[in-house]
């Protein structure tokens, strides 16, 4: 808990500063916006949390997007295939990716850096092949599909604001990850594993099986955030669709708590790093900064955030070290 | 330096009163002591009881918040490790200080290399005095081979050998002999007596008794912070230095109760190890016996237990638990069949230390706890609770980190995570290495118990008492090989080393049924 | 754990069969490996996107009917990704290509290295000061203000625009976007040679009309989309969208559908993506400013089969070989829309026999 105050704070602060300065930050179009793209990358970044816990990488995300988007769009609109076979045959498929990956780490010992990083050419490359590098786009059908990405459901009693659909969506993914990662043996031996995988191993667990299993639900999730940009988006590049998501989601779940090293993270960090991030990017758009200069801000006020997190956590540090020694 | 007046009568070195305190402890609170000219001085005492500190501020590292120190009768003050070097106090730490990537003679010169008129290092002139300085701890090496190629033994040697090159009066060793085989210990030795005829003192800090009554002078004992007392060399014994140390009698350490011994709880058959697949080994254990695992470093001992709980598994031969054939393929395997092994590496195979002590307790025990996969999160308080109690480990509460915690409590902790499973089998590897002499006496009672239990306990031992002083029956390994086995009335200091340095006996096969 | 080594057994059998399908597949290759003695040409995009489909189309129509192979190369990635493949292209060995630059100014001596060896003609987006030698396009600057005037159509009474696009070191889209600027302030015409361009980053305002800003996306279509949503929070009295690349309205469009302001905000767009005429014919948005690209890829072979035969009379006079603008709006678009599809149709079948023909 205390690791997410620090990226809370960030968050807030954001925030609140956003909407001193612009009132349009908190309308009600522009918060459904905001948690819609919160969403999305919420899915995507919990999906590499679980990687990053076992002290893994996973690079591969961004193209996994790209050709799970491809593929649905493709699917869907050029070749004429029912949806109902075509996002389990995806999702499938985004899980052999995985299992694919996690299986080149823990029997071959190819390190999951080689690994994904072949992985975002190789399904780059695949999804281009496909579709011949032309865009891909739902035009004005698969309405009712598109809902699971642009839908929003209304809140008794408020008027006004509505929850886009893809939140309840990570609302669900979350409480799962959440419940598997606290309350299940095995989120407490993906946990041990990534701090220490030899003493883990010598506590009798599986380590092989368990890392195979935090790429298996990387990718997945992967693979179900690609079908939900493509919705979203309603037109998907081959080459574009994706690109450089990995380093989103990568920075949002090390934001919100997850170490690189391995065995630290909670699933609300995460989503409040996605949140940190998205709300960055509308933050510049809504306060009229112009586009060029974004990933300057974005860069400079997360390395703000990081170093005042830092500091605060020094200085509790060393005010509990005190306490503690004027008590004796 | 020479200004100062020596006396002859003043000792070289003598603190009074020294206090230093941190954050959440007081490490000194008022220690005195006193060092003669060229003495081998022993600073006994268990962990936290404030031996570090004290030669942390005798060599400069940490300054004494109160307290006098006099070096020759002189008073001085040592404010960093610069003027510990002046006053000709030298420390050889327990982690070396040496830079790996350079050569001998640029490690003893470095930081103060003579230099020439435009401001180059004069390389010939440090080669020729490094040079000296190896003759002089007697290391055949040249100056030019690089540290990093060099054993930990020899680099301890170039740690002493710097010293002697800033002509050290005081050489402050701590734990030297942690990481030395045999062979280095015993050249050590030989060099601290050499150094000793030249009229350097020595002041030296150790867990292990032995080496204390062999090489010391005189003892002093640390406890909490305070002196505990002094001895003189005639009156050095381990009762002695361990009553110091813990205020308690050696006669109790090693307690011993008869007890039954029940069928074959674990037997060897014809078991080839991954490292040494060319010695067939067999052997028995009995439910309730305590079987000491001696030999030299190097000798397979490791290697064996990793193999009997499926870590390395066996490339031939069978493992039987209580008659069965059970030869793990994976630790699942093993744990499965009743066994369990607390490893050598505590800290970075037995524990995992930026976790709990209760979630490092209960890791292993998870599964079988398990409600359909989620957490049985009350099994799982009761189980922290009952090895917490029982191991009688020091913790603020189950929630502390464990790397916080002492050496021994953290032994206590790998224990304790196995003695959960309720093992059938308990293979212990090195149970009290780098902990304190009380915390090792919890250990040795803790092993008493379980074997009265019915618990099987085979435990590996570089330390010759613990072997003596625990064991029912001895196996002796030597390169892989089970040189032989010793039943209790044949152990001995010299049967061990026997069949450790690989003769075997013929006496001893017999007596293994 | 034995059926986990066949899981591994079977993906490495899938990865080895992806890789020889995509090794001898036709990817974007119009051309093959050069069975025949045909005069090799390429024709090099700023990127991916439909509109170049429809000049890809062009190209294989003209490729029928001059006898040459044109290869489409699509850099997915910007400038650097552009000159990666023209040097493949150049090394493979080439008798002309067709470049639509994506940064002019700084790509002078890329396109002059490749002048030295091959014909080069530049279209859609000119480098003015490179050896080039001519340009087809339209007059970036004249379709900006078509577009501008399609505003004025749209937004009588006046109002806040913003204005999108992918990137604006492009020279057709600074061009594209000082014409709307110039046009909604009534401005006069520039000359191309000098082109005075009003700041990025301020609001620039007029008498009735006030361009906001001008948004990048760098070919994201999410990053458009969420652009023109945040646009349309930050700014409520926002009357109007130019989207200055074919993606870019369509993007607008989503936002504006998202926000239920369909109508309240006037979208006016470049290009004929589907969308896009799907938009004008539902009435969301008014118009679009289409500058043919089918013809700059026919005409882009066409010339560069020409000269591969040293017949200089296919060179336009002045240099540039202006292709006419269209304006789309409702009463024109089903019948522009139903030729696109022809042309479109017509490029895809060739493209198409080509691609079996290769494959036997």
């Amino acid at each position: 808990m205390k690791k997410i105050l620090g990226i809370l704070g960030l968050l807030i602060f954001v925030c609140v500063f956003t909407a001193i300065k612009s009132p349009s930050f908190l309308s009600a179009y522009n918060m459904e916006n905001t948690l819609r793209w919160t969403s999305l990358f919420g899915v995507i970044s919990i999906g590499v949390a679980f990687v990053i816990i076992t002290g893994g990488i996973d690079l591969s995300i961004g193209s996994v997007i790209g050709l799970s988007g491809t593929t649905l769009a493709y699917t869907l609109s050029v070749k004429g295939w029912s949806p109902y076979l075509v996002i389990p045959m995806i999702l499938i498929c985004s899980m052999c990716i995985g299992l694919f990956h996690g299986l080149l780490i823990t029997r071959l010992k190819l390190q999951p850096f080689v690994v994904t990083l072949c992985g975002l050419l190789l399904y780059r490359g695949i999804s281009r092949y496909i579709t011949n590098d032309q865009s891909q786009g739902f035009g004005s059908g698969f309405q009712g599909l598109r809902q699971l990405a642009v839908g929003k459901v209304a809140i008794p009693f408020v008027e006004g604001f509505m929850i886009p659909v893809p939140c309840f969506l990570l609302l669900g993914i979350a409480i799962v990850a959440g419940i598997f990662l606290n309350s299940t043996i095995y989120g407490r031996y993906l946990l041990a594993l990534g701090r220490n995988e030899m003493a883990a191993k010598y506590s009798g667990i599986q380590t092989e099986r368990m890392t195979l299993l935090a790429y298996v639900v990387c990718s997945t999730l992967a693979g179900l955030g690609g079908i939900l940009f493509a919705l979203d988006v309603n037109s998907v590049q081959p080459a574009g669709l994706g690109e450089f998501y990995e380093l989103y989601a990568i920075a949002a779940a090390v934001l919100g708590g997850c170490s690189l090293r391995g065995g630290e993270g909670s699933i609300l960090g995460v989503i409040i790093g996605a949140a940190v991030l998205r709300v960055l990017y509308n933050a510049i758009n809504i306060l009229r900064i112009p586009t060029h200069l974004e990933f300057a801000i974005i860069g400079s006020v997360i390395l703000a955030g990081v170093i005042v997190d830092e500091l605060v956590k020094r200085y509790a540090a060393r005010r509990r070290a005190i306490r503690s020694a004027s008590q004796e | 330096m020479n200004a100062e007046t020596p006396s002859s009568d003043s000792p070289s070195l003598e603190v009074k009163n020294l206090v230093k305190r941190f954050p959440g402890a007081i490490a000194l609170g008022g220690v005195s002591m006193t060092h003669q000219e060229g003495e081998v001085l022993a600073v006994i005492g268990e962990n936290g009881a404030g031996k570090s500190t004290l030669m942390k501020i005798l060599a400069g590292v940490q300054e004494p918040d109160e307290g006098e120190i006099f070096l020759r009768g002189n008073k001085v003050r040592i404010p960093d490790p610069a003027s510990a070097t002046e006053h000709g106090i030298a420390l050889i730490h327990q982690e070396l200080n040496l830079a790996d990537n350079l050569d001998i003679a640029s490690n003893i010169f470095l930081g103060r290399e003579p230099r020439g008129k435009l401001g180059w290092i004069r390389q010939s002139e440090i080669r020729e005095k490094a040079a000296e300085a190896l003759e002089q701890v007697g290391l055949k090496e040249s100056v030019r081979t690089l540290v990093r190629d060099l054993s930990i033994g020899r680099q301890q040697m170039v740690e002493i050998a710097k010293a002697l090159s800033f002509d050290a009066r005081i050489i402050i060793m701590d734990e030297p002999t942690s990481s030395l085989s045999q062979y280095e210990t015993e050249n050590l030795f030989q060099l601290i007596h050499t150094l000793r005829e030249r009229g350097v003192g020595i002041i030296y800090i150790s867990h292990r008794l032995g080496e204390v009554k062999e090489l010391a002078d005189r003892v002093v004992a640390l406890r909490d912070g305070q002196n505990a007392g002094e001895i003189s060399k005639e009156e050095i014994s381990s009762d002695r230095m361990v009553q110091m140390m813990v205020g308690r009698e050696f006669s109790q350490f090693y307690q011993r109760i008869e007890r039954p011994l029940g069928d074959v709880a674990l037997e060897a058959r014809d078991l080839r190890t991954p490292t040494f697949p060319q010695h067939a080994i067999n052997f028995k254990i009995r439910a309730g016996e305590v079987v000491g695992l001696a030999g030299l470093v190097g000798a397979g001992r490791t290697e064996m237990l990793r193999c009997l709980f499926g870590m390395e598994p066996a490339t031939g031969g069978e493992i039987m638990v209580n008659g069965e054939n059970v030869t793990p393929k994976n630790p699942i395997e093993a744990i499965r069949a009743g066994i369990s092994l607390a490893p050598e590496d505590r800290k970075h195979h037995g524990l995992i230390l930026e976790m709990t002590v209760g979630e490092n307790l209960s890791l292993p025990s998870l599964k079988r706890d398990q409600n359909k996969g989620f957490l049985n999160r009350k099994k799982e308080k009761i189980l922290i609770d009952q090895m917490i109690d029982a191991m009688s480990v020091k913790t603020q509460s189950h929630r502390q980190i464990i790397q916080y915690l002492s050496g021994g409590n953290q032994q206590k902790v790998v224990l304790g995570k196995w003695l959960g499973m309720n093992p059938k089998v308990l293979l212990l590897d090195e149970p009290t290495r780098g902990i304190d002499v009380g915390a090792k006496q919890e250990i040795y009672k803790l092993m008493e118990k379980l074997a009265s239990e019915g618990v099987a306990i085979l435990y590996a031992s570089s330390e010759m008492e613990e072997i003596l002083g625990m064991a029912d029956r001895a196996l002796v390994m030597h390169e892989g090989r089970l040189t032989g086995e010793l039943s209790r009335d044949e152990i001995s200091e010299e049967s061990v080393m026997q069949l450790a340095t690989g003769q075997t006996r013929e006496t001893s096969q017999s007596t293994a049924e | 754990m034995k059926d986990f080594t066949l899981a591994l057994k079977w993906a490495l059998a899938g990865t080895v069969a992806i890789a020889g399908l995509t090794g001898c597949g036709p990817a974007d290759s119009g051309s093959g490996s050069g069975s025949s003695e045909k005069i090799q040409l390429a024709y090099i995009t700023n990127g991916i996107d439909p509109f170049w489909d429809t000049a890809a189309a062009g190209v294989r129509d003209a490729e029928k009917e001059f006898d040459v192979e044109c290869e489409v190369v699509m850099p997915p990635d910007g400038s650097t990704d552009q000159k990666r493949l023209l040097e493949a292209i150049l090394a493979r060995g080439v008798d002309g290509i067709a470049i639509s630059p994506t940064d002019a100014d700084n790509q002078v001596a890329m396109i002059n290295d490749a002048c030295r060896v091959t014909n080069v003609i530049t279209h859609d987006s000119d480098a003015p000061d490179s050896d080039r030698i001519c340009f087809i396009g339209m007059e970036n600057y004249k379709a900006g203000r078509e577009a501008g005037k399609l505003v004025k159509e749209a937004l009588p009474e006046g109002g806040e625009i913003m204005l999108f696009v992918g990137r604006l070191e492009q020279l057709n889209s600074q061009q594209r976007r000082q014409g709307i600027i110039d046009e909604l302030l009534d401005r006069p015409a520039q000359s191309l040679d000098n082109l005075e361009q009003d700041p990025v980053g301020k609001p620039i305002e007029g008498d009735k009309y006030t361009i906001l800003d001008t948004r990048t996306d760098n070919f994201a279509y999410e990053r458009a989309k969420s652009n023109a949503e945040d646009a349309i929070s930050a700014y409520p009295n926002l009357k109007g969208m130019v989207g200055l690349f074919a993606y870019n309205a369509p993007a607008c469009l989503e936002a504006v559908k998202g926000a239920g302001k369909v109508g309240e905000i006037q979208i006016v767009s470049f290009d004929e993506q589907d969308n896009t005429l799907q938009g004008i014919i539902d009435g969301s948005i008014h118009g679009t400013v289409s500058q043919q690209p089918y013809e700059y890829g026919y005409h882009s072979v066409r010339i560069l089969a020409g000269l591969a035969r040293d017949d200089k009379s296919v060179l336009p006079e002045s240099g540039f070989l202006e292709i006419p603008i269209v304006t789309v709006k409702k009463d024109n678009v089903e019948s522009f829309w139903k030729e696109l599809k022809e042309l479109q149709g017509k490029g895809k079948a060739a493209q198409d026999s080509e691609e079996t023909e290769e494959a036997e």
